[in-house]
This record gives C-alpha cells, structure tokens and sequence, in this order.
C-alpha cells in the first residue's frame, strides 16, 4: 500500500502539465458537437489523449474510417514499447491486474514509473506503485476533460500552462538517462523527431523512436573483439 | 454533427487496437523469459521517445518573443532540462520552467 501511495503521489506535480491538455481535449469533443456520453465514452475507453485529439478533430472532418483508426493506432503504436518495458513486473500478476496496468497505460505513468524504477525492491511493489500512478492520472485527466467539456479550455492563454506537459517529461526523463549511452540515445530522439516532424499522420514520432531504440540496440551489443 | 453509427465504429476499433497495443506483451508476460539484454533495451524507452514527444512541440512553436526569434519555449526547456541534473524535483522544475516563461513572454512584449 505504501508504493501505492508513492505512486499516486508521484504523479501529483505533473498535474498542472495534464489538466490543460485534458481542458483541450474536453473542449474539443465540446467543439465537435458529441453528446457528453460519447465524449465521456470515448476518453474513458480509448483513454489516449493525442490519439482522441487527433481522431476527433479527423470524424469532424467526416474522414473515411481507416483514416481516422490508422491514425489514432499509430499515435498510440509507441504503447507497444512501454508494453513491452511493463511487462517484467507484471510477470506473477493476475490476469485482472495485468489488465487493468494495460488499459491504464499512459505516457505519464510509464514515465513516472521508469524515474522511480530503482527504488522497487519486487515486481508486486512495482506494479503497487504503478497502480498508485493509474488512479492518480486517471482522476487528474478524466477530471479535467469533464471541466474543459463544461466549461470549454479554462486555463487562461496568458500562463501558458499547455508548456508544463513538456516540462513535466524532461522532469521525468532525465533521471533515466544513467550513462552517457542513454543520454547519447536522447540526444538522437531529439534530433530526429524534429527532422521527421513533418511526416504524415503523425508517424515520425513512432520512426524516431524505433531507430532510436534500433541505435540503443546497436549500443549495447558486446564489442567486437572484446 | 457526428453520426452516431459512424463515430460507435471508429471508437470501437480505437478501443480494441489500443487495448491491443497497450496489452500484447504484458497479456504474454508470465509465459515469454525476457533476457537481461533486452531488460537493458527496456531501460532506453523513455530515452527514445519522451524527446520525441516534446521537442517538435517546443521546437516549432512560434512564440511572442521577438529577440528569442520565437523561440522562448525551446530554449526554456534545454534549460531546465539542464537544471533538472541539479534538481530533480518535478514540482520545481515545472514551476521553474512556466515561470520563465511566463517571464519571457512579459519581456517580450514590454
């Protein structure tokens, strides 16, 4: 219970950089004209913020099906990879709990969850602390979209506060950048999402992350040799 | 207006690729060993793609400050990335990081 509330807590900070990208997100199923449960509906069950942005704002545009799920699964391929990275501490979980850390799966609690990898000393108190971050982000972002669909984007322009979601991830990044290899795969990650920005349907983000994996692979191989 | 039929379908397929997504190899956990190299590839996601999730953003925003060539958002965040190796305190680093913001964008316009 104790990593639970550490895990809770720890998302806490970044909820400033989470309620407008939820006030967003609101008001744009607001702007879209959907009835509140189709909204409501929607977040709760694809529960991807960048996805249901992007796809929202493609079904106002009345585009064709494949289109519009193309896109929302390819924003959301990058779950695949923190999937992947999740599943070691869900080895000896129960397929309900295996579940619920794969439909609670977010950007935000992945993160907060590799910046406090080192302090687990077991899987089950890992995946309390992950848990602990599920419940937290979920109230913060469900909240928020609910405020942003009532209310339309509320935070006011002048703070700016849509920058404390970048924030919040360099906050989070930096303690998992332990050597200089990490930190090298970083510095790639930066460079070539700017370079593959313009790519359609938002794909450079998912080509930058898998050569940058495919480079991290390249790093840790043994050195010829040696 | 969304048609309703039209909207349940695009949310149904998100909802089963996401959870798809999301779920394949946590559902396989308990059978797949995963060997310690591929434990230490794990250890390089957020590396590979957190900067990619904020650096267009920062980069290709247009801000208001003109000496800065609009910029502000991109260099605050190089910057705070930087104090975060002094201070790794995510509260700090946020309110650090709107507050320069908030800053440059009110020299900016003075």
């Amino acid at each position: 219970m104790e990593q639970f509330k550490l895990g809770f807590r720890s998302i806490i900070p970044i909820i400033s950089g989470i309620v407008p990208f939820g006030a967003v997100m609101g008001s744009a199923f607001a702007e879209a004209k959907l009835e509140f449960w189709q909204a409501m509906l929607m977040n709760v069950t694809v529960y991807a913020g960048a996805a249901q942005l992007a796809t929202t704002d493609l079904m106002k545009l009345n585009a064709a099906i494949l289109v519009v799920v193309t896109t929302g699964l390819i924003i959301n391929l990058r779950f695949l990879l923190y999937s992947a990275a999740m599943s070691p501490y869900l080895k000896t979980a129960s397929p309900f709990i295996k579940f619920i850390c794969a439909f609670t799966l977010t950007d935000q609690s992945y993160a907060a969850m590799t910046a406090n990898v080192d302090s687990f000393k077991s899987n089950e108190e890992a995946t309390q602390f992950y848990l602990g971050t599920a419940v937290s982000m979920g109230l913060a972002w469900h909240a928020s979209v609910i405020a942003g669909f009532v209310f339309g984007n509320f935070a006011p322009a002048s703070l700016s506060l849509d920058f404390a979601i970048p924030l919040s991830f360099v906050a989070l990044l930096i303690p998992t950048l332990k050597t200089s290899k990490h930190k090298a795969i970083a510095l790639l990650s930066s460079i070539l999402s700017l370079l593959f920005y313009s790519l359609p349907m938002k794909t450079g983000l998912i080509v930058t992350a898998l050569i940058s994996i495919g480079a991290a692979w390249a790093l840790i191989q043994p050195k010829q040799g040696a | 207006m969304i048609d309703q039929g039209y909207f349940l379908t695009n949310v149904f397929l998100l909802v089963v690729g996401t959870i798809l997504i999301r779920g394949c190899f946590i559902a396989v956990s308990h059978r797949v060993n995963i060997s310690p190299k591929l434990r230490e590839l794990f250890t390089y996601i957020p590396a590979a793609i957190f900067p990619a999730l904020v650096m267009p953003a920062a980069f290709f925003h247009h801000g208001r400050v003109e000496a800065l060539a609009g910029k502000e958002r991109f260099l605050i965040l190089l910057f705070m990335a930087l104090i975060c190796y002094f201070k790794r305190n995510t509260l700090f680093i946020i309110g650090l990081g709107l507050g320069l913001l908030y800053l440059a964008n009110f020299l900016g316009q003075a």
